[in-house]
């Protein structure tokens, strides 16, 4: 017997007279999905049962039919969503909420009233049949009788949509338009005016396919590009309180430097991913490789492992294969087929990695300087399917095996890697031992120098020159111990010597450690010695304090004898156990990275060439084929553009994985060319058709990225600093050093205001940008330092330009006007636009005339250029800064 | 339709919805503000403003709106040695989550530990409140106390989890100010919609995350405030030396130069978005310091804030801003107290006794004053005044005179807005362990304002961003006026 509670009881007495307007798919259908589909669905079908579509629901499973066509109180499922008994009530505890009073209401009045459904409502298929999930095919191009729509084949498909759908598509824009548009794109700078007249003015015509080249070989290419994917794939510098690491890693910019050189050298994208999940496996001995590994180390994280694996599952899969396995960490995915244990068969390829920091040439303190990569330090490390995602309940008897999703029907080719010496043994970089030495040599030689300094200037039997002399013992002994122990270190595991050698030299190593530190206890003794005679032959230092002097003295005289007395103890001892010079890793690397990555980047791998080209479509035409970058399960219906996203994903494929390639292709095409906007006439007539442009009859609008527009604020102002690379820099001195924005740190806690203002990456996430605007990027740009100080800059240039007449001109002002123009929007001004800017410079002239009569804003902070005291040139400095302010400068068009 | 209603979405239409994204990229997003104006049509809102004030560190609930005379009386004993001790075998245990394993923090200590103040009866309704906290007090009969507040986090992530509602394992998600600047847009157009003062919550524990709008945008980020005419908040002036003569003049050709290219381009929306959000950004420059300047406050209410004593002043003069902020029509101010960098102020894990007596006094009266002073105004009818902290404090000592963290039941109450008065809701046991009346998860918090606002919280929600049921809470319809 199922018990009810009250209200259903009521509930069901009252529809059985009044009865609720219910429609089926739009009540019912969404209803069932949210609530039931995950188990009883095409997905899975628990007790036989699916009531993902009215006839298997009218079907019923194991247990009978669902429901009884009008008599909601005698339905099955009716019993099962309203009982009482948690272990009776659907959805089961953990998986959804009971249904709501109003949501119940709706499924009594429909069965009630019949169970009406669409007659022909489709049967959801096998999930494993979704299109993302079948190997992309190089779809036929297109043929189109447009001529100017053939030579390209993005046109092809495109011009195939467009002729389907009846909408005529815009003219290519002008050539002001194109340059800066493509500039921006591809190089994230805005061109400057010798650039805009060079394009501008060439006839030839390959003009625009030799600047696409010419901008794809820049090294800003890189920058450009090497930041949107630093959004995908969540770059983020080191994070934590003062000086305590607490997410990511010092140095991690490393990492960043390797994605900017991959994007400029065109390294394929198959190997990026291969390098950043398993570069340590692949190229454990190349250091430029390993910074690849950033990827992963970036997900560190002091306080939880589970927090820094967990962000490692989702977004390795988000990031290279659109696939949201982060659903499935506390239940089976509610719309994939991905089960909980999948999940944690994806944890377990990276349960056993950890991060470390390399040293680099020429900095031992791996603080200020260093190489942060991943290495498997417990390869037996064990994961578990934690039960509804709770750490604290989990089978311990059960772990859970490295896999893949079963849905790909591929096994995890795991192959454990053996290290070479300087992966297990870092120490035995050439450098480290080099610069060890040296630094123990230079001990000796300052202890020379000042032993002779002390025989100089003291009485050869005085303290100083026998703790002078101490000292030297001390750091020779320590260079001998040094010494001695690198070369049973490197016996032991540079080379394969043979076992006696290895005891041999750990004997000589280990006696000469023990004798360092007697040596070095020796002289401690001495010292300390020395400074409590100096504390008693003290006499100006007042009695209170020097008594405390003398007793911090003599506690440390006495330490040093304890520690001279143990180090004598030692000295009698002749084993061959000495302290390495370094410290000892795992032999072996379980191969499980280097597996994932090679699954992930092979071409049969469904996902990861759309998701690649998905990525960088969106971010030439501001919008993706794909509408979820991240999703390509099956909420991502198959898209308008499939075939086109096919084609570019097999393209990418059989060439190297190139992404230049791609971009080549997208930006030399019609479709990329296309005017923003239309006559009236077009536009209305294509916005009936399609108003949110999903067929690419023009081009989108795009506001700038934050990045860009800080740059692009120093760049026509001729400040930007075009340095490439390096350690990341303090992000609160983004307005005081012109430096490109990319090179800034970008962490939790740590991002330049101006940037988060105008949608910057969210350091944990950024799969796509969004493009607000809000009054506080209008505050930013019209009062920052940064914008007030380089307009006065560009002004002043450009007003000695013109008087310079480089070309005389004989309307200097007019002249100002359109250098301004050019140089701030890429574009002559119109006669409308001079005009009021030359009546805004004699107006604002003229106002500045007499400041005495001003009123003062009263702002504090120092501008870095002061405005000029000619009030003509300062007027120029002011329209400098409307036209940094103008809607067009932060948009491409 | 309710005047401010209307008004509102007058405000949205006109701004291009409320800045939201313009760009053909936020389509989805633009949907649903859109859906969600018309849902919001279908309630009726009891109140215009919350002004949320939290604690960092975790007040003492005990020790401040939660009287629990058994810890005296059992003084000394373990839980297990009084009558209590089922507490230490509830299955409410099991909603702690550890993200970060410490042995100084985060733990149940047993040894019961005596109340620290004593306790008064209040007003007509005769509330229980610490002589800690007298200037509150006196306004006992505005107060809801809602004694029965659980969380899961026993570390300061707590602190983000108060205002997500999600655990800090699970990452950082929009918060209750900006679902609230997200549904409802501001009723002044020359302030931001959402605005927050004080130290925010440290890195360790959420960080500015705690006041953000995560995948809602930064337009719905909470925009801090200082109380500084000269530099009340990022860029709201220019460098030294800009007349606003000079200043008017650039915004004039600005828009003309915007307007000749808007003309040009009639179907772009992302121009005209923009040459609004500059005049509303003008607007916002010469408004904003006039909030945090008092010139023209009686000398009256600046002593009532506390304005004029050292301890005192830097919160009551959030305090007078909050007034005066929520006076003007904006949405949702949050205010901070205890930042220390680290876990904050209020973590009375030693010294609790001495820590809370000077922790108190700097808001006590600043907080009482704000009550009585939105009161005689007549706005604490249309305002929601939230206190609260991430979470309790242990029955049990530690450090022989503190109290560790306590997430099973702890005491956050509210005022105004058609919250009912003098009403203390649920209750924990006896030595304040659990919540065991009416057991609120935070989340209770949000949706008890959400619907004051007219909100319902189901509404507020993105595509292709899953909210869980922890999420959105149920409103504390007994509280409800």
């Amino acid at each position: 017997m199922i018990v009810r509670c009250a209200f259903v009881a009521v509930l069901l007495a009252a529809t059985s007279v009044s009865g609720v307007e219910v429609d089926y798919e739009r009540d019912i259908k969404p209803l069932l999905h949210q609530k039931c589909a995950a188990c009883h669905g095409a997905l899975k079908q628990e007790a036989g049962l699916r009531l993902d579509a009215a006839s298997l629901i009218r079907q019923g499973g194991d247990s009978g039919a669902a429901i009884m066509v009008g008599d909601a109180a005698g339905s099955l499922l009716v019993h099962r969503v309203t009982a009482e008994d948690v272990d009776e009530r659907m959805p089961p505890e953990g998986e959804g909420e009971k249904l709501t009073p109003e949501q119940l209401q709706l499924l009594l009045s429909w069965i009630n009233s019949g169970a009406a459904a669409p007659p022909d409502e489709v049967i959801p298929t096998d999930p494993a049949q979704h299109w993302a999930y079948q190997p992309p095919v190089r779809a036929a191009v297109p043929s189109t009788d447009r001529a100017e729509w053939q030579g390209n084949p993005i046109d092809a498909f495109i011009a195939e949509q467009h002729a389907g759908a009846g909408v005529i598509p815009v003219d290519v824009a002008d050539r002001h338009t194109l340059v800066r548009r493509l500039y921006f794109d591809l190089i994230g700078l805005p061109p400057t005016r010798d650039q805009i007249d060079r394009y501008v003015n060439d006839d030839s015509s390959s003009a625009w396919t030799n600047l696409v080249d010419e901008l794809l070989d820049s090294p800003h290419h890189g920058e450009r590009w090497g930041r949107h994917w630093m959004d995908v794939w969540r770059y983020s510098d080191w994070s934590g309180y003062k000086n305590q690491l607490r997410g990511s890693q010092r140095h991690i910019w490393r990492w960043r430097d390797w994605i900017i050189e991959s994007v400029n050298r065109d390294k394929g994208y198959d190997r990026m991913i291969v390098e950043m999940l398993a570069g340590d496996e692949v190229a454990p001995e190349d250091p430029d490789v390993l910074r690849a590994t950033g990827f992963l180390a970036r997900n560190f994280h002091s306080s939880n492992r589970n927090i820094w694996l967990d962000a490692t599952v989702e977004h390795t899969a988000k990031a290279f294969l659109g696939m949201t396995i982060n659903c499935a960490r506390c239940h089976d995915h509610k719309f994939d087929p991905l089960a909980q244990s999948e999940y944690y068969a994806l944890r377990a390829v990276f349960e056993p990695h950890h991060v470390r920091t390399e040293r680099i040439p020429g900095q031992p303190d791996v603080l200020k300087d260093g190489l942060p990569r991943v290495f498997d330090a417990k390869p037996e490390e064990k994961t578990f399917l934690y039960v509804r995602g709770n750490e604290k309940h989990f089978d311990k008897d059960a772990p859970v095996a490295a896999a893949l999703p079963a849905v790909f029907n591929q096994p995890l080719d795991v192959k454990p890697v053996k290290l070479p010496p300087t992966a297990v043994f870092p120490a035995l970089w050439p450098h480290i031992e080099v610069e060890d030495i040296q630094r123990a040599e230079q001990q000796v030689a300052a202890a020379e120098k000042q032993l002779a300094r002390q025989r100089a200037e003291n009485n050869h039997t005085s303290d100083s020159v026998r703790v002078a002399k101490l000292k030297l013992q001390s750091a020779t002994a320590g260079l001998a111990s040094l010494r001695a122990r690198w070369a049973a270190d490197k016996a032991k595991h540079g080379r394969a010597a043979a076992d006696d050698e290895i005891t041999v030299l750990a004997t000589t190593a280990a006696k000469a450690e023990r004798s360092a530190q007697l040596a070095k206890a020796h002289f401690v003794l001495a010292d300390k010695q020395a400074d409590l005679a100096s504390a008693e032959a003290d006499q100006k230092t007042e009695p209170a304090a020097k008594k405390k002097a003398l007793d911090t003295a003599r506690n440390a005289v006495e330490a040093a004898r304890k520690q001279l007395a143990k180090a004598e103890a030692e000295a009698m001892k002749d084993d061959a156990a000495y302290t390495s010079v370094g410290k000892i890793y795992p032999r072996t690397s379980t191969g499980r990275r280097t597996a994932l990555a090679h699954w992930i980047a092979d071409p049969y791998n469904p996902l990861t060439a759309r998701v690649a080209v998905n990525h960088i479509w969106l971010r030439h035409f501001g919008q993706p084929l794909v509408a979820n970058t991240f999703d390509f399960g099956l909420r991502s219906p198959r898209p308008q553009h499939a075939d086109l996203l096919d084609w570019l994903a097999v393209e990418l494929m059989e060439h190297d994985w190139s992404m230049k390639h791609i971009h080549r292709l997208l930006v030399t095409s019609r479709t990329y060319q296309l005017r923003s906007s239309a006559g009236p006439d077009r536009t209305t007539a294509n916005e009936k058709v399609d108003p949110d442009n999903q067929l690419y009859w023009r081009t989108n609008v795009r506001r700038l990225d934050a990045e860009v527009i800080r740059d692009s604020v120093l760049h026509v102002a001729g400040s930007l600093d075009l340095t490439l690379g390096g350690a990341d820099i303090d992000f609160t001195q983004g307005e005081a050093i012109p430096r490109r924005s990319i090179y800034f740190r970008h962490a939790y806690e740590k991002q330049m205001t101006m940037l988060v203002l105008f949608d910057a990456a969210g350091p944990n996430e950024c799969y796509r940008r969004s493009e607000s605007i809000i009054p506080q990027q209008a505050l930013t740009l019209a009062n920052s330092t940064l914008s007030l100080s380089q307009s006065r800059k560009l002004a002043r240039s450009l007003r000695t330009e013109v008087r310079q007449g480089r070309d005389q001109h004989a309307d200097a002002e007019a002249r100002f006007v359109e250098l301004a123009f050019q140089q701030l929007l890429t574009r002559p001004p119109t006669d409308s636009e001079t005009n009021a800017c030359r009546e805004f410079l004699k107006r604002q002239a003229s106002i500045l005339a007499s400041t005495e009569t001003l009123t003062d804003i009263g702002g504090t902070a120092e501008p870095t250029v002061e405005a000029s005291e000619d009030p003509s040139l300062r007027a120029q400095e002011n329209l400098v800064h409307v036209l940094m302010n103008h809607n067009d400068f932060v948009t491409i068009r | 339709m309710s005047q401010f209603e209307s008004t509102r979405r007058a405000f949205l239409n006109d701004l291009g919805l409320g800045f939201g994204s313009i760009a053909a990229a936020s389509l989805l997003q633009q949907d649903a503000q859109a859906n969600l104006t018309s849902q919001i049509q279908r309630l009726a809102p009891k109140a215009k403003s919350v002004i949320w004030l939290f604690m960092i560190g975790g007040t003492s609930h005990m020790e401040s709106f939660d009287p629990k005379p058994a810890l005296t009386k059992y003084a000394g004993l373990t839980i297990e040695e009084t009558p209590f001790k089922e507490a230490l075998s509830s299955p409410y245990l099991e909603n702690e989550r550890v993200v970060a394993f410490d042995p100084n923090n985060g733990f149940i200590r047993n040894e019961l530990y005596p109340l620290q103040v004593s306790f008064r009866r209040w007003g007509e309704s005769g509330l229980q409140i610490s002589d800690w906290w007298p200037h509150v007090a006196q306004q006992a009969d505005d107060l809801c106390l809602v004694r029965s507040v659980w969380t899961e986090d026993s570390n300061h992530g707590a602190q983000l989890q108060f205002h997500t509602g999600r655990h800090r394992v699970d990452g950082f998600f929009p918060t209750i100010g900006s679902w609230v600047n997200y549904g409802l847009g501001s009723l002044n157009e020359n302030l931001p919609e959402f605005v927050v003062m004080g130290t925010p919550v440290a890195d360790c524990c959420g960080g500015m995350e705690a006041h953000r709008a995560n995948y809602l945008g930064p337009q719905y980020d909470g925009v801090p405030l200082t109380i500084d005419p000269a530099n009340p908040l990022p860029y709201a002036k220019p460098p030294q030396g800009v007349y606003r003569e000079e200043q008017a003049g650039e915004f004039d050709l600005l828009k003309q130069l915007n307007d000749i290219t808007a003309a040009q381009y009639p179907d772009d929306d992302a121009i005209r978005a923009r040459i609004r959000s500059y005049e509303l950004a003008f607007r916002m420059q010469m408004a904003v310091p006039d909030i945090v300047r008092f010139d023209d406050e009686t000398r009256q209410t600046q002593t009532l804030y506390g304005l004029d004593e050292k301890e005192t002043r830097p919160f009551g003069q959030q305090m007078l801003a909050a007034r005066r902020l929520v006076e003007q029509g904006v949405r949702f101010v949050q205010v901070y107290h205890g930042s220390n960098g680290g876990a904050g102020q209020w973590d009375a894990h030693k010294g609790l006794k001495s820590s809370h007596t000077r922790l108190c006094k700097q808001v006590d009266q600043p907080i009482g004053a704000l009550l009585a002073d939105l009161k005689q105004r007549g706005l604490l009818d249309e305002t929601v005044v939230v206190w609260a902290s991430e979470f309790g404090r242990t029955p049990g000592s530690q450090h022989a005179n503190g109290r560790d963290h306590h997430p099973y039941g702890f005491t956050v109450w509210m005022a105004g807005g058609g919250i009912k008065g003098g009403v203390a809701h649920g209750a924990t046991d006896e030595i304040g362990f659990h919540a065991v009346e009416d057991r609120h998860y935070v989340t209770d918090i949000h949706a008890t304002l959400l619907h004051q606002l007219g909100l319902n919280p189901r509404d507020l929600a993105i595509p292709g961003r899953k909210r869980l049921e922890k999420e959105f809470g149920e409103p504390i319809h007994d509280v409800i006026a």
